[in-house]
C-alpha cells in the first residue's frame, strides 16, 4: 500500500511544499485534482518540473477525454473519473481512447455490491481492456461497511486505487465505522496500490491543514508538563502518545499515581513502561475495557 | 504469492492493535506481512510476546524517522 494524499486536503498550496510536508508525515506522494476550468496542459508540465511524486489525477467531469488521457500517460499516473461523470460515453470508446494515449483511466465506484457488480459486468463485456481499472470511493462516516468484504471481493481483479474520506486528522472520528476490518481485508486481499487520504468535508479542511503543518521534521514533538498526575492522550497523535505519558509518568514523585485515559486499550502501554523502566518501579492496572475510552493508572513505586 | 501490506496509519487507534493481530492470526505458516507505522511499534512487539511467544518473527525493514516497516512472520508450526 502507498499512502498518499489528495490536493483536495490543501488547496491553492504549491505543490512541492505540500510534497515536503507529506516526506516529513512518510506519506508516499500526492494525488493532482483537476478542478473545473484548469489548464490541463499546463498542470501538466507544472507537475512534471516539480518532482513531486504522484500517484494519481483525479477529475470529476469527463468532458475532454483526450486531454485527460494524455495528463494520465504524461505523468505515467492513471486518471480516476466517477462513474456517474461516464454516463453518456461508451466504455469501449473511452478504453480506446486512453489505451491510444498511453493512459490508464480508473472509474470511481461507492461501496455497494449492486454498482460494483454491474461495472465489472460492463468492463468483461468490454474485454476488460488494459487501459481501465477501478477506484474505491469509501467513506466510511456514510458508507455501511458490512457489505464491504463482497465489494472488495467483487472488485479485487480491477482495484487500482482506494480513495479513503478520512485518515489524517481525521482518524479518530472513524472509530468503530469498520475501517479496521476492511483495511485487514485490503491487505489480506494482497492490494498494494495507493490509499489517497481526502478530508470528507470541506468545513473539515482547517484541520487538515493544521495536521499538514504540524510536522515540519520527524521526531517527537511531545513536550509535557511536570507535575501532573493526569494525562489524557485522546487527543496526542498516535506516535507521540507513549512520549507523552512516559514523560508525565518520569515526573511524578515516588508513591504518586499517574490516571491515563486512552481510546484504545491501554496493554501496549504497559509493555512500552516494562521495557523502558527498570523492573519494579512501576505499577500498572487497567480499568475497564472500552469500547471507546480506556483508562489506566501508574503508580510509582 | 502477492505481498501483505497492513498499513495502520489510517486506522482509528482503538482498532490499529486488533487490526494487527488480525491479519497475523489469518496468516499460514510460513507467511508474513508488512506493518506500516508511523512510529515504533516496539510495545506491540511485547504483546506478540506476551500472547503470540515463539510464533512469530519480527524483524525491522525500515526504522523511521518517518515511517516504520516490520515484517511480521508466522513460524512454521
Amino acid at each position: 500500500m502507498k499512502l498518499s494524499l489528495s490536493t483536495a486536503a490543501a488547496p491553492g498550496v504549491a505543490l512541492d511544499t505540500l510534497d515536503m510536508a507529506c516526506r516529513a508525515r512518510g506519506i508516499d506522494g500526492l494525488e493532482i485534482v483537476i478542478e473545473a476550468g484548469d489548464d490541463l496542459e499546463a498542470l501538466t508540465a507544472r507537475a512534471r518540473a516539480s518532482g513531486v511524486r504522484f500517484v494519481a489525477l483525479r477529475a470529476d467531469h469527463f468532458e475532454d477525454p483526450d486531454a485527460l488521457a494524455r495528463a494520465s500517460s504524461e505523468l505515467a499516473v492513471p486518471l480516476s473519473i466517477p462513474l456517474g461523470a461516464l454516463s453518456g460515453s461508451s466504455l469501449p470508446d473511452v478504453a480506446r481512447v486512453f489505451a491510444d494515449k498511453g493512459g490508464t483511466l480508473l472509474i470511481g465506484f461507492g461501496t455497494d455490491f449492486d454498482q460494483v457488480v454491474a461495472l465489472t459486468g460492463a468492463l468483461r463485456n468490454a474485454g476488460n481492456p488494459p487501459s481501465v481499472g477501478l477506484a474505491w470511493e469509501l467513506r466510511p462516516s456514510s458508507d455501511n461497511l458490512e457489505a464491504s468484504g463482497a465489494v472488495l471481493l467483487a472488485a479485487r481483479e480491477l482495484l487500482r486505487l482506494v480513495r479513503l474520506y478520512g485518515g489524517g486528522p481525521e482518524q479518530r472520528d472513524q472509530d468503530g465505522r469498520g475501517v479496521g476490518p476492511l483495511f485487514v481485508d485490503l491487505a489480506i486481499s494482497g492490494y498494494s496500490g495507493p490509499i489517497v487520504m481526502t478530508p470528507s468535508r470541506s468545513e473539515g479542511l482547517p484541520r487538515w491543514t493544521e495536521w499538514l503543518s504540524s510536522r515540519k521534521s520527524a521526531g517527537c514533538g511531545a513536550g509535557h508538563p511536570a507535575g501532573q498526575h493526569e494525562v489524557d492522550v485522546r487527543n496526542v497523535e498516535p506516535r507521540d502518545r507513549l512520549g507523552t505519558i512516559l514523560g508525565a509518568f518520569r515526573a511524578l514523585p515516588r508513591g504518586a499515581t499517574l490516571q491515563i485515559t486512552l481510546d484504545h486499550d491501554p496493554s501496549c502501554m504497559y509493555y512500552a513502561l516494562e521495557d523502558s523502566e527498570p523492573a519494579g518501579t512501576f505499577a500498572f492496572r487497567k480499568i475497564g475495557d472500552g469500547p471507546k475510552v480506556w483508562h489506566a493508572e501508574v503508580t510509582k513505586t | 504469492m502477492s505481498s501483505i501490506d497492513l498499513d495502520i496509519r489510517v486506522i482509528p487507534p482503538s482498532e490499529k492493535h486488533p487490526a494487527i493481530f488480525r491479519t497475523f492470526d489469518a496468516l499460514s505458516a510460513g507467511e508474513a506481512f508488512t506493518l506500516i507505522n508511523d512510529h515504533d511499534p516496539f510495545p506491540l512487539r511485547r504483546q506478540f510476546e506476551a500472547t503470540r511467544a515463539g510464533k512469530f518473527k519480527w524483524t525491522y525493514v525500515e526504522e523511521g524517522p518517518a515511517v516504520w516497516r516490520v515484517l511480521i512472520a508466522k513460524n512454521e508450526a
